[in-house]
């Protein structure tokens, strides 16, 4: 029994050797919020360029009605990536982004559309192949899954640029 | 004998083993998209054929640019010490293409299935594989939409289920995740993963 004890007293002693090695260090890391990894904030870039996106969409409609045909299925495909993306950040507490974030900054009024069909569509073409662009520059930075994903929306993107160009009918 | 279209599952292996010394991952990648880049030279072909007009030059536009692709893949895994896989004598198409129509539907089911390969370069580590895999599947997407006249979401993730584009029975394709393996004399169905 004795030696039973004592051996438990070394295991115990060998387990308690790290963290009294660690110190301070280890109390002090759990007081602090751990740091979002960094394809959390690759995934938290792309949902605030998707949320422009849409609310590009939904100000060019409210200033150009008559391309509710065309753009509908355009803006559904924005939805859906929002969504696809969404699905991959577990946030436990949304209020607590960080400021300064384009969503975070974007006025609630929308942004500034042209008005006419045209000069509307040349604006959300011009604005699908800056988010594509932006999504492929983030592609190193993503673990592999998430790149296809931002690949594949990209490319989604640049077909919605392609639709949207004059001369070809979107939707 | 026919192979069927390639499996939407990226990572075909090389035949006769990559080197030891060959990063298996890339590959295998670049082998899929070169399955898929084969498949899409030989369908081309078949769909050019039903095809007039404006719509024809598209499709031997498109047919060069897959031959382009081909060449440059094939050069990719020959300089990672691996033997390119070889094209298949014929391949089973996923419809029956007897005029235009069909002839359209192929071509955008040929980009589907190239741009899913393309996928699986993506999801490559090295940062030159990944912006090459997410560059092409782009161009795909956009021949896709072109002959498609429509967008999807996510291009390479998610492909519509092969079909023609109007009345007639889609035959007996029954879609479903095609296993991961080399391509040629696979008689697995050739639907994709549906979404």
């Amino acid at each position: 029994m004795v030696r039973e004890a004592t051996r438990r007293g070394v295991l115990a002693a060998a387990v308690s050797l790290p963290l009294a090695v660690s110190g301070c260090r280890g109390i002090g890391a759990l007081g602090t919020p751990p740091r979002p990894q960094p394809d959390v904030a690759v995934v938290r870039d792309a949902i605030d360029g998707e949320t422009l996106m849409i609310s590009r969409y939904n100000a060019v409609l409210a200033a150009v009605p008559g391309l509710a045909g065309p753009l509908g299925p355009l803006l559904q495909q924005h939805h859906e990536h929002l969504a696809r993306l969404r699905a991959r950040l577990i946030e436990p507490n949304p209020a607590s982004r960080p400021a300064g974030s384009p969503a975070a900054t974007a006025s609630p009024a929308g942004p500034q559309v042209p008005g006419t069909p045209a000069a509307a569509r040349a604006y959300l073409r011009r604005a699908e192949r800056a988010a594509a662009q932006t999504l492929l520059a983030q592609l190193t930075a993503a673990p592999p899954s998430l790149a296809q994903l931002l690949a594949s929306i990209a490319a989604s993107e640049a077909t919605h640029a392609l639709l949207l160009s004059p001369g070809r009918r979107a939707g | 004998m026919s192979a069927s279209l390639p499996p939407l599952a990226a990572g075909a292996a090389a035949p006769g083993a990559a080197r030891a010394a060959a990063p298996a991952a890339a590959v295998g990648a670049l082998q899929a998209a070169l399955a898929a880049e084969h498949a899409a030279v030989y369908g081309y072909g078949v769909a050019g054929a039903h095809l007039s007009g404006a719509r024809q030059r598209a499709a031997a536009h498109d047919w060069e640019v897959h031959q382009a692709a081909r060449d440059t893949l094939a050069a990719m895994i020959t300089a990672r010490g691996a033997r390119p896989v070889a094209a298949a004598p014929a391949y089973r198409l996923p419809f029956p293409v007897h005029g235009s129509r069909a002839a359209v539907s192929l071509a955008a089911f040929l980009e589907d299935r190239v741009a899913t390969a393309y996928l699986g370069v993506v999801a490559l580590s090295g940062a030159r594989l990944r912006l090459f895999g997410a560059r092409a599947l782009e161009s795909a997407a956009l021949r896709a939409a072109g002959w498609r006249g429509r967008t999807l979401a996510f291009p390479g993730l998610e492909a519509p289920a092969p079909s023609p584009p109007a009345r007639g029975p889609s035959g007996p394709a029954t879609p479903g995740p095609s296993s991961p393996g080399p391509a040629s004399q696979s008689p697995a169905p050739t639907g994709p993963a549906g979404g």
